[in-house]
């Protein structure tokens, strides 16, 4: 069928060499996939391993990158800090700074600290330290102490419990409407639907708080983050009702006859049958309520015992600029939503992949 | 029997009303009245501070928002932004897609999660983590990358330059739901139509911008849309805005600037509305764009 006008010497000449060309292929390309991770999340390595840091190795330029202490060295009842120190013949030494000189300085070898004073010529700033490798949790227990973790992260979990079941029950409850009934206007509604998925969120928010601000009384409290979720979320309506529709309408007919009502149909028939996309978009929510910082930076600034986690973590910032504390703090805030996708990737990645491709 | 029928009907129309209630009074009190009580300060001088004196000015708002250079500025910023993150995270997400559909992938599922991870981390601690580690003096960035490669490193974070490609590459962390999406599409794919192609002798290069591309149209359409949303300050899937900032839209931060720190809520009204007839005619636009370019297999044959 195809003719070869040249010979290709990629191409695999028996079947032994064919399978082992196949394993060297997929190898090669899950390596490669494996280093495209590998640099892709390469800043959470930095944040892990700076969070484990001590203070002093931050302002120490020559540190190493994971997290480390400088050597030191008990001698005459004094702690000293030992430097790698290069000497003309080319040799480099392990030594115990004794007296750090301008122009030159008196170390000691820690193998034979009895062998008196070794001088060495030049600035003792230019030498490079032995560190060993060392971890501390400080950092955590700093951030313990200077923020109510546990309150800010016992509101973020009550928001979420209050916001996931009002989302859930209202979006669920519309969703079945847009995919089971014939509404007014045919599918304007559900265009409308989309539609506000479009609007920038300033266009609304003036009036929206001035409302809940000056009208309602609200600020300080989770109402204004809370209310509006009990009237469903349109992307979680546009996703529960995508699904809905790919559910056989003769289940529900077929109970229909049986004698089940509407509610009945929805709680037998179709939700027994859509629950890995119920699961998926209360993980959305989930995702949504723990990254939460602009809806409580109107709202909450008034009463901090209130705040959730993302916005208490937010303003810590502006306490301490210390690097270590801050990732520390992107750690802490980050742990739960990872763990909960690696325990649900397994539900959350295939149906999110399937409600994508069905738009 | 007829009857019957069309009481049944009417029976129906009604439950669904009754079902969809819930967002129709929510699309009321939490979208179209503010939308239209912001058009309605937008023609104010209403201040936070001094609500009694509000008094109807007309377009003396749209008209200072003429001669703002700080609207020009920051529209322009919008833009600049979203033409340059939108095809990189576009690419991105195709390229990461069709690697991971590649059937030699091993453990698949999991390497899927960890490319989607960044997507789910909290905003807050993006931005602790992006800012510790271009940070001069402690980030990795000058220690590990630029030092060993021989630059110098930029040691001033905040000059214009630096933003734009902290920006870009920070952009490039979310495109987990870009590439679920594309991912889904790939999936969808028949294997036939690859086949043929590579029976009849068209590379992989060719089939997969004369093949994949044109089929896979509709996701790429999608994706460019939740992008888009993003960029101009909507409300979409996994949004947390942007790292630097906040708030992904400079012309947003524009806006949260003239209502929480000058509290003119009339002149930041008349910027919302201006900005949002932006976006509705950018969303025409593509719209009608897309039936030149977004392949249905079911509209023609």
């Amino acid at each position: 069928m195809t003719t070869k006008t040249k010979r290709n010497w990629l191409v695999p000449h028996n079947y032994l060499s064919l399978k082992l060309w196949e394993t060297l292929g997929s190898g090669l390309f899950n390596l490669f996939i494996f280093l495209i991770l590998f640099v892709y999340l390469f800043p959470m390595l930095f944040m892990v391993a700076t969070s484990l840091m001590e203070g002093p190795q931050l302002s120490d330029r020559n540190s190493p990158a994971y997290p480390a202490r400088h050597t030191r060295y008990e001698y005459q009842g004094r702690s000293y800090a030992i430097y790698n120190v290069p000497f003309p013949n080319g040799e480099i030494r392990q030594l115990v700074l004794v007296e750090p000189g301008r122009m030159s300085s008196q170390f000691i070898d820690p193998q034979n600290p009895d062998g008196g004073l070794i001088p060495w010529e030049g600035s003792w700033r230019q030498l490079k330290g032995v560190y060993h490798f060392y971890i501390t949790l400080d950092n955590f227990t700093n951030l313990f102490s200077a923020l109510p973790i546990s309150q800010m992260l016992k509101n973020t979990l009550i928001m979420t419990i209050i916001g996931e079941i009002g989302v859930l029950i209202s979006s669920i409850i519309v969703a079945y409407g847009f995919s089971r009934f014939p509404l007014p206007g045919g599918d304007i509604l559900f265009y409308i639907l989309i539609a506000t998925i479009l609007i920038p969120e300033k266009v609304t928010l003036i009036p929206t708080y001035f409302f809940f601000v000056r009208i309602l009384h609200w600020e300080g409290t989770w109402l204004p983050i809370l209310v509006p979720f009990f009237f469903g979320n349109a992307v979680y309506i546009f996703l529960l009702r995508q699904n809905f529709k790919s559910i056989p309408k003769d289940l529900d007919e077929a109970a229909m006859l049986d004698g089940a009502g509407p509610l009945r149909v929805l709680l037998q028939v179709i939700l027994p049958q859509s629950w890995p996309t119920v699961i998926t978009v209360s993980l959305l929510h989930f995702f949504y309520m723990w990254n939460e910082t602009r809806q409580a930076a109107l709202y909450l600034s008034i009463s901090r015992d209130l705040a959730p986690i993302s916005f208490g973590v937010q303003s810590f910032q502006s306490l301490t600029p210390i690097q270590n504390q801050l990732q520390a703090g992107a750690l802490i805030l980050m742990i739960v939503p990872v763990i909960v996708l690696l325990i649900s990737q397994r539900y959350f990645m295939r149906d999110i992949v399937v409600t994508g491709m069905e738009k | 029997m007829t009857n019957r029928k069309t009481s049944q009907l009417r029976f129906n129309r009604r439950l669904g009303i009754l079902l969809i209630s819930p967002w129709i009074i929510g699309l009321l009190l939490f979208k179209l009245l503010p939308i239209l009580a912001s058009l309605g300060i937008s023609f104010t001088n209403f201040q936070l501070l001094t609500p009694e004196q509000t008094r109807f000015t007309g377009l003396e708002n749209y008209i200072r928002l003429f001669h703002d250079d700080a609207v020009g500025y920051v529209l322009f910023e919008t833009i600049a932004l979203g033409i340059s993150t939108i095809p990189l995270q576009l690419a991105a997400s195709i390229f990461l897609a069709s690697l991971l559909s590649n059937p030699r992938l091993k453990a698949g599922n999991m390497m899927r999660t960890l490319f989607f991870l960044p997507s789910i981390i909290p905003g807050v601690a993006i931005f602790f983590m992006w800012i510790g580690f271009v940070d001069p003096a402690t980030g990795w960035l000058n220690k590990l990358i630029l030092g060993p490669l021989g630059l110098n490193g930029f040691n001033n974070l905040y000059s214009d330059g630096a933003i734009a490609l902290l920006f870009s590459i920070s952009s490039l962390w979310s495109v987990g739901p870009g590439m679920l999406i594309m991912l889904g599409a790939l999936q969808g794919l028949p294997p036939e139509i690859q086949e043929a192609a590579r029976v009849d002798g068209a590379g992989p290069l060719v089939r997969f911008f004369y093949i994949t591309l044109p089929l896979i149209s509709p996701a790429i359409f999608f994706a460019i849309v939740i992008n888009m949303i993003a960029i101009f300050g909507g409300v979409i899937l996994l949004d947390r805005g942007n790292v630097f900032s906040g708030s992904f839209s400079p012309y947003d931060g524009y806006v949260t600037f003239i209502l929480f720190e000058r509290y003119d809520l009339g002149y930041a009204a008349s910027l919302a509305w201006f900005f949002f007839i932006i976006v509705m005619i950018v969303v025409y636009a593509l719209f009608t764009s897309a039936r030149r370019w977004v392949y249905y297999p079911d509209r023609d044959a």
